[in-house]
């Protein structure tokens, strides 16, 4: 092969000089990638490979429904909680449970703090420096930064000169000390770097706050959850009992002190995305206005289930609505229903699992899912079994399963959401993303569209900031929402009813659905006798990460890096640029259930 | 090493006064519990020592340490990867990626061999000959046994690297391994927890820049200084368990009054770590304080230690699971039915007796 | 003292006794042979060790499920506290005299001894005990006579009574040192006790299983001593309360 022309749309040509970038870093988890590069250094084919796999799945099964949260909130330590938040909401959906106004507010919270901290850590610490040379910052002119910031977030208040020369200072005794750390090794000359030294300067200024005030904003999971990351999470409610003006309230979980507290979090977190992340991410991409890659799968399909309802249980209150867009029709939304064994599906095919003889080119609903690794290089991989020098892409050469709905690779993800929310005219999202567009345009003298500037790379990343900025205003009417109900007199935070197994049918099953800062996120559970019989999670990551199908449908990492230009393959800046954009999740990507938890083939080395 | 410069000096740089800077000695000193004798041998360090090189590995882990790690208050995340340690190595943070991640193992080993720490977040695992965690084409555990080879010690965070954790969990199918199994020839330091406390992974690496020297370790390899008490020791509801007052379920009136959550299956009373005392994130709040019972989430295996909300584990294997009680009673029933069956034939059989005797 | 004497009554056996001068063979009486089997300091400690066992069996158990939650201030009850407290001073006790009880062993009678180990290699051993076992289960009627304990009832007190407290003491000093800290001699003696048992919370369970061993041990013994009082052919009770046990008939086997 040297060309082929994909299902869905992509152009394939993998006769070019092969890249390898392994491991892929500033990710959670292990990714590799490999491209192919024509003479001009543009990726023509691209090949993503999950490289762990943990096998939750096995471990989970034949155990106590109501402790699944734990277990799978290990799944992820980045995305921390959103796991554990889809665990229990299956395990309630299966058995029947509806959960208090209280803890459904305080769970609604608990999940877009953690939003916002995931993108935020995202965008400053994993993701930045793709776009930002902090070396280079130490030409910059403070006087030079502190007028950019003042222009870009006339509201923020750290914006003397001074301010950047203390941090400037700071930075170049690090640089000449010779001991870069983190910034070793870094591509700094590399071309592909645009911004000029005041916006460098200002962007790493930023990094240092936003490491500073990440861990305030998860004090919140703290008072709630009791710890962050893994903060508790609990089938039936929330632990967090409310006592406001008993005996002993001051020792309670939550009370005046404790809500005030969260308060004030929430209102820092509101001022920080507003003044600080969404501005830096707008002028950033104004000095890219002409790298506008990486859309892939984005312009074509997106996907999400839609979640953050107003009123629990009723998805039409939802702020994030759900559904599916195919080819690039942002006029009609496809309904999603996940419970449809012919809508959702996984496959293997490229995937290092085996479903059993005959099977490998079928699709499993995750009700109905099987996880039985089977790691094998194909014929055309280079190197040896553990020793990858070039995996084969036509054979098996991932970890990470392919989920694909009715037959079609989606993108999800905050801009998949945004997306959607666009289309379908939320109101907020509208003004937002309109909003957005015309200080990036006004900046950077252009005038793109929604429709151009949204399936990019940079807009990936604009709406994950915009999704923070939203998950932000979000927090405070839920907090609002959550003061108001126990005015009302309304306390309560467990539902209790059904917490004793034997209250439980024999069997049941259910599905929990979160929109998880990586996207659109999907446990299933089934329970027979009070325990666990099967339990699956698909992923954000594992539909963007997603190998190739049996068709041969490609998957959003593998989509969005084709017709890139790189400066220097050598250096692999643009790659990571992309690839970040969708803040990989791999821990997650692979890790899905086992029904039947068969005995797994045993290689016992050493 | 000549051109590395001390943390006296970085401070210096970024404009803090000697004043100032002793001052920060001295609070250092108070923080891990020192007397004021420790101030000068606190500066004398803080003025001489040259950053430490780490390599900061991840195995099969959920990148939760990493995370814990930069929500440190004091020290600030910040400050400790400027100015304390020079982390070269970490996926998570770093700029460079691919060979050029992988090129910066091999200069820190030539350059500061036996000189630089090694910190493992994660674990090998050793099926399928470890490529179910796969580092540049390779096993995990090549890239481990690799770094570790030169390093002057290995911190293992968390419960993933010191005992295995969830991936480990039965029937482990990864055959995802401990550090310490794996590496046997280095002074492994365990820093349990899913994950441990941010400013108990700090305060570990201040105290091995501050003393130069490793922290005194106990029986299983973990760092005294913060796992030597049980939570329940120093729990705030302390006193409501030994009033024997409880919260019975949740969300009850014991709940709202911040009664003790042993009968809610809290492991606090067996689980060793700092929980209850330095707190989590800045000393906002701990799972106790927030409701839910501890987890034991520092404890070796404590995956597989029965429910969260169980006090005793249950146990397989009677149709039905059942409870160590419900077991024994079941058994001490049974038993007793014997008894009373063997009473009831000897009875019978001595009046028989009697009679043949009387015969 | 053995049993082998002749089992006709003799003039001398009547000396001192207020049928001294009468002719023991008028009396046509039957010479019923008693032995002095447990010493005072046996004596004491099983009955100290009785006691302990019950309350340590009682409030292991409060410990483990402890009673329904108290109201009002915490200042104003000690339950738990209590019920710990009483835990532990019985389990110190029993812990004392258990090692007393194994000094006992070296300084006191050959019966001192019987409870620490298994005559395995004892031929005499094992047709005792395949006796005892076909007597328990009705298929032989009379049993042998014993001047300790049967070689069933060694059997069982080895393994579900001295092993077992062994267990439980090892392991009760080893979660009692949890809260005197590492640094305490109960960590440095028994402390290694928790990592070769997985862990704190599997040494709970543990030590909770022990409990159930003992209650069902207790069970079975004080059946058996019952039991064996009434039908067996020497006395039980009388042997731990005065230290002498006596056989019911003269025949020599």
């Amino acid at each position: 092969m040297t060309t082929l022309q994909t299902p869905n749309g992509f152009t394939l040509d993998n006769s070019g000089r092969r890249i390898v970038v392994d491991p892929v870093t500033r990710i959670e988890g292990h990714l590799r990638v490999e491209v192919n590069v024509d003479h001009e250094n543009v990726i023509r084919n691209a090949v993503s490979t999950g490289t762990m796999w943990r096998g939750l799945e096995v471990i989970l099964r034949g155990r106590d429904p109501r402790d699944a949260w734990a277990f799978v909130e290990r799944i992820c330590g980045v995305c921390t909680g959103c796991h554990a938040l889809a665990s229990v909401r299956a395990v309630e959906d299966a058995l029947g449970i509806r959960v208090p106004t209280n803890a459904f507010l305080i769970r609604q919270i608990m999940a877009k703090v953690l939003a916002w901290q995931d993108h935020v850590v995202h965008f400053y610490h994993l993701h930045a420096l793709d776009w930002v040379n902090p070396i280079n910052a130490l030409q910059a002119d403070p006087r030079a930064t502190s007028q950019l910031q003042q222009t870009v977030s006339p509201d923020n208040p750290r914006s003397s000169p001074g301010y950047f020369r203390d941090v400037q200072n700071r930075l170049r005794k690090f640089v000449e000390s010779g001991q870069l750390g983190i910034f070793k090794n870094g591509y700094w000359d590399n071309a592909a770097y645009l911004l000029p030294p005041e916006a460098n300067l200002m962007a790493v200024t930023h990094y240092l706050e936003a490491l500073d005030f990440q861990k305030e904003i998860v004090k919140v999971h703290a008072v709630l959850g009791g710890k962050n990351p893994h903060p508790n999470y609990m089938v039936g409610g929330v632990p967090c009992a409310i006592n406001m003006d008993g005996d002993m309230a001051a020792g309670a979980p939550l009370n005046m002190e404790r809500l005030n507290f969260i308060l004030l979090k929430l209102q820092e977190a509101y001022a920080f995305s507003k003044n600080v992340y969404v501005p830096d991410v707008i002028a950033i991409a104004s000095y890219y206005k002409n790298w506008l890659y990486g859309g892939g799968l984005s312009a074509h399909n997106v996907m999400d289930y839609g979640d953050y309802p107003t009123i629990q249980g009723d998805p039409s209150t939802d702020r994030f609505p759900g559904g599916v867009i195919l080819n690039g029709n942002w006029d009609e939304i496809l309904p999603i229903n996940p419970r449809d064994p012919a809508q959702i599906q996984e496959f293997i095919t490229h995937s290092w699992y085996q479903y059993g003889p005959g099977q490998e080119y079928t699709g499993l609903h995750p009700w109905d899912g099987i996880t039985d690794p089977h790691y094998a290089l194909g014929v055309n991989a280079k190197g040896t079994r553990t020793n990858i020098l070039a995996v084969d892409e036509n054979a098996k050469y991932s970890w990470i399963k392919a989920p694909r709905w009715r037959g079609n690779a989606c993108e999800v993800g905050p801009l998949a959401r945004y997306i959607l929310a666009y289309s379908k005219g939320v109101a907020y999202v509208k003004a937002q993303v309109d909003d957005a567009l015309d200080r990036f345009n006004h900046m950077a003298g252009t005038a793109l569209t929604p429709k151009q500037a949204l399936p990019t790379t940079i807009g990936r990343t604009l709406a994950r900031a915009l999704e923070a900025h939203y998950c932000a205003h979000q927090m405070l009417d839920d907090y609002n929402a959550m003061i108001a109900n126990i005015k009302a007199g309304d306390l309560s935070t467990a539902n209790m009813t059904k917490w004793d197994p034997a209250t439980w049918p024999k069997e049941a099953k259910g599905v929990g659905l979160v929109a998880a800062p990586r996207g659109a996120l999907g446990h299933w559970i089934k329970i027979r006798d009070g325990k666990i019989e099967n339990y699956q999670c698909v992923v954000p990551s594992t539909w963007n990460g997603s190998p190739r199908d049996p068709r041969g449908t490609i998957g959003a990492f593998e989509a969005s890096l084709l017709g890139t230009p790189m400066v220097n393959p050598e250096q692999p800046v643009e790659i990571l640029r992309t690839l970040h954009s969708f803040d990989p999740c791999l821990a997650c990507a692979t890790h899905v259930m086992a029904p039947d938890g068969g005995e797994l083939s045993r290689v016992i080395v050493r | 090493m000549a051109n590395i410069e001390t943390f006296y000096d970085v401070m210096r740089r970024q404009g803090i006064t000697r004043r100032s800077f002793i001052k920060y000695c001295s609070l250092t000193a108070t923080a891990l519990g020192l007397g004021p004798e420790f101030v000068p041998q606190i500066v004398h360090a803080m003025e001489t020592k040259p950053r430490l090189p780490v390599l900061w590995l991840h195995g099969l882990e959920c990148t939760c340490c990493s995370e814990s790690f930069i929500r440190s208050s004091h020290p600030l995340a910040k400050d400790v990867i400027l100015s304390m340690i020079s982390l070269d190595y970490d996926d998570l943070l770093m700029a460079s990626a691919g060979y050029q991640a992988e090129a910066i193992i091999d200069e820190v080993m030539t350059k500061y061999n036996g000189n630089y720490i090694l910190a493992v977040e994660g674990n090998p695992p050793l099926n399928e000959d470890g490529m179910y965690c796969i580092i540049g084409g390779k096993p995990f555990v090549e890239q481990l046994r690799k770094a570790a080879s030169g390093a002057k010690a290995v911190i293992a965070w968390g419960s993933c690297a010191s005992h295995g954790c969830v991936q480990a969990a039965r029937p482990n199918p990864t055959r995802a391994t401990p550090v310490d199994k794996v590496i046997l020839n280095k002074p492994i330091i365990k820093v349990p927890g899913c994950p441990p406390i941010a400013e108990v992974m700090t305060g570990v690496i201040t105290y091995m820049l501050t003393f130069d020297r490793m922290p005194d370790l106990d029986r299983q390899g973990r760092p005294r200084m913060f796992y030597s008490q049980r939570i329940h020791d120093k729990c705030y509801r302390r006193a409501h368990f030994d009033a024997g007052q409880y919260v019975e379920t949740f969300d009850d009136e014991g709940a709202r009054k911040g009664y003790c959550l042993y009968k809610m299956g809290c492991k606090g009373p067996t689980t060793y770590n700092a929980c209850s005392t330095i707190r989590w994130n800045d000393g906002v709040s701990f799972p106790i304080q927030s409701g839910h019972g501890c987890l034991g989430c520092s404890e070796e295996g404590f995956w597989d230690k029965g429910s969260w909300y169980a006090r005793l584990q249950h146990v397989d294997g009677f149709g039905i699971e059942a409870s160590a009680d419900k077991v024994g009673a079941v058994t001490a029933g049974v038993v007793g039915a014997g008894l009373a069956a063997h009473a009831a034939v000897s009875a019978l059989k001595r009046i028989r007796c009697k009679k043949d005797d009387n015969q | 003292m053995s049993v082998t004497q002749s089992n006709v009554l003799r003039d001398e056996d009547l000396k001192e006794t207020h049928l001294q001068g009468l002719s023991a063979r008028t009396l046509h009486a039957r010479r019923l042979m008693t032995v002095y089997v447990y010493e005072a300091p046996v004596r004491l400690w099983h009955w100290v060790s009785a006691l302990c066992i019950l309350v340590l069996c009682i409030t292991g158990y409060l410990i483990a499920s402890p009673l329904p939650s108290l109201s009002g201030s915490p200042s104003e009850h000690y339950q738990m506290g209590w019920i710990r407290y009483l835990h532990f001073a019985a389990a110190w006790i029993f812990a004392i005299a258990f090692l007393g009880r194994v000094i006992w062993a070296f300084m006191g009678n050959v019966y001192a001894r019987e409870m620490f180990y298994i005559p395995f290699w004892r031929v005499s051993y094992w047709k005792g005990l395949i006796d005892t076992i076909l007597v328990y289960a009705f298929i032989r009627s009379r049993g042998k006579k014993f001047v300790g304990h049967n070689p069933l009832a060694v059997t069982a007190i080895f393994f579900c009574f001295t092993l077992t407290s062994i267990f439980m003491i090892f392991t009760g000093f080893a979660l009692y040192s949890e809260g005197t800290g590492m640094d305490s001699w109960e960590a440095k003696l028994f402390g290694w006790v928790i990592p070769l048992l997985g862990g704190h919370l599997s040494t709970h369970f543990l030590h909770h299983w022990g409990m159930w061993v003992i209650i069902l041990f207790v069970m079975i013994h004080v059946y058996t001593v019952v039991l064996e009082d009434i039908a067996s052919r020497q006395s039980l009770i009388s042997a731990m309360t005065n230290g002498y046990r006596f056989f019911k008939d003269d025949q020599p086997k």
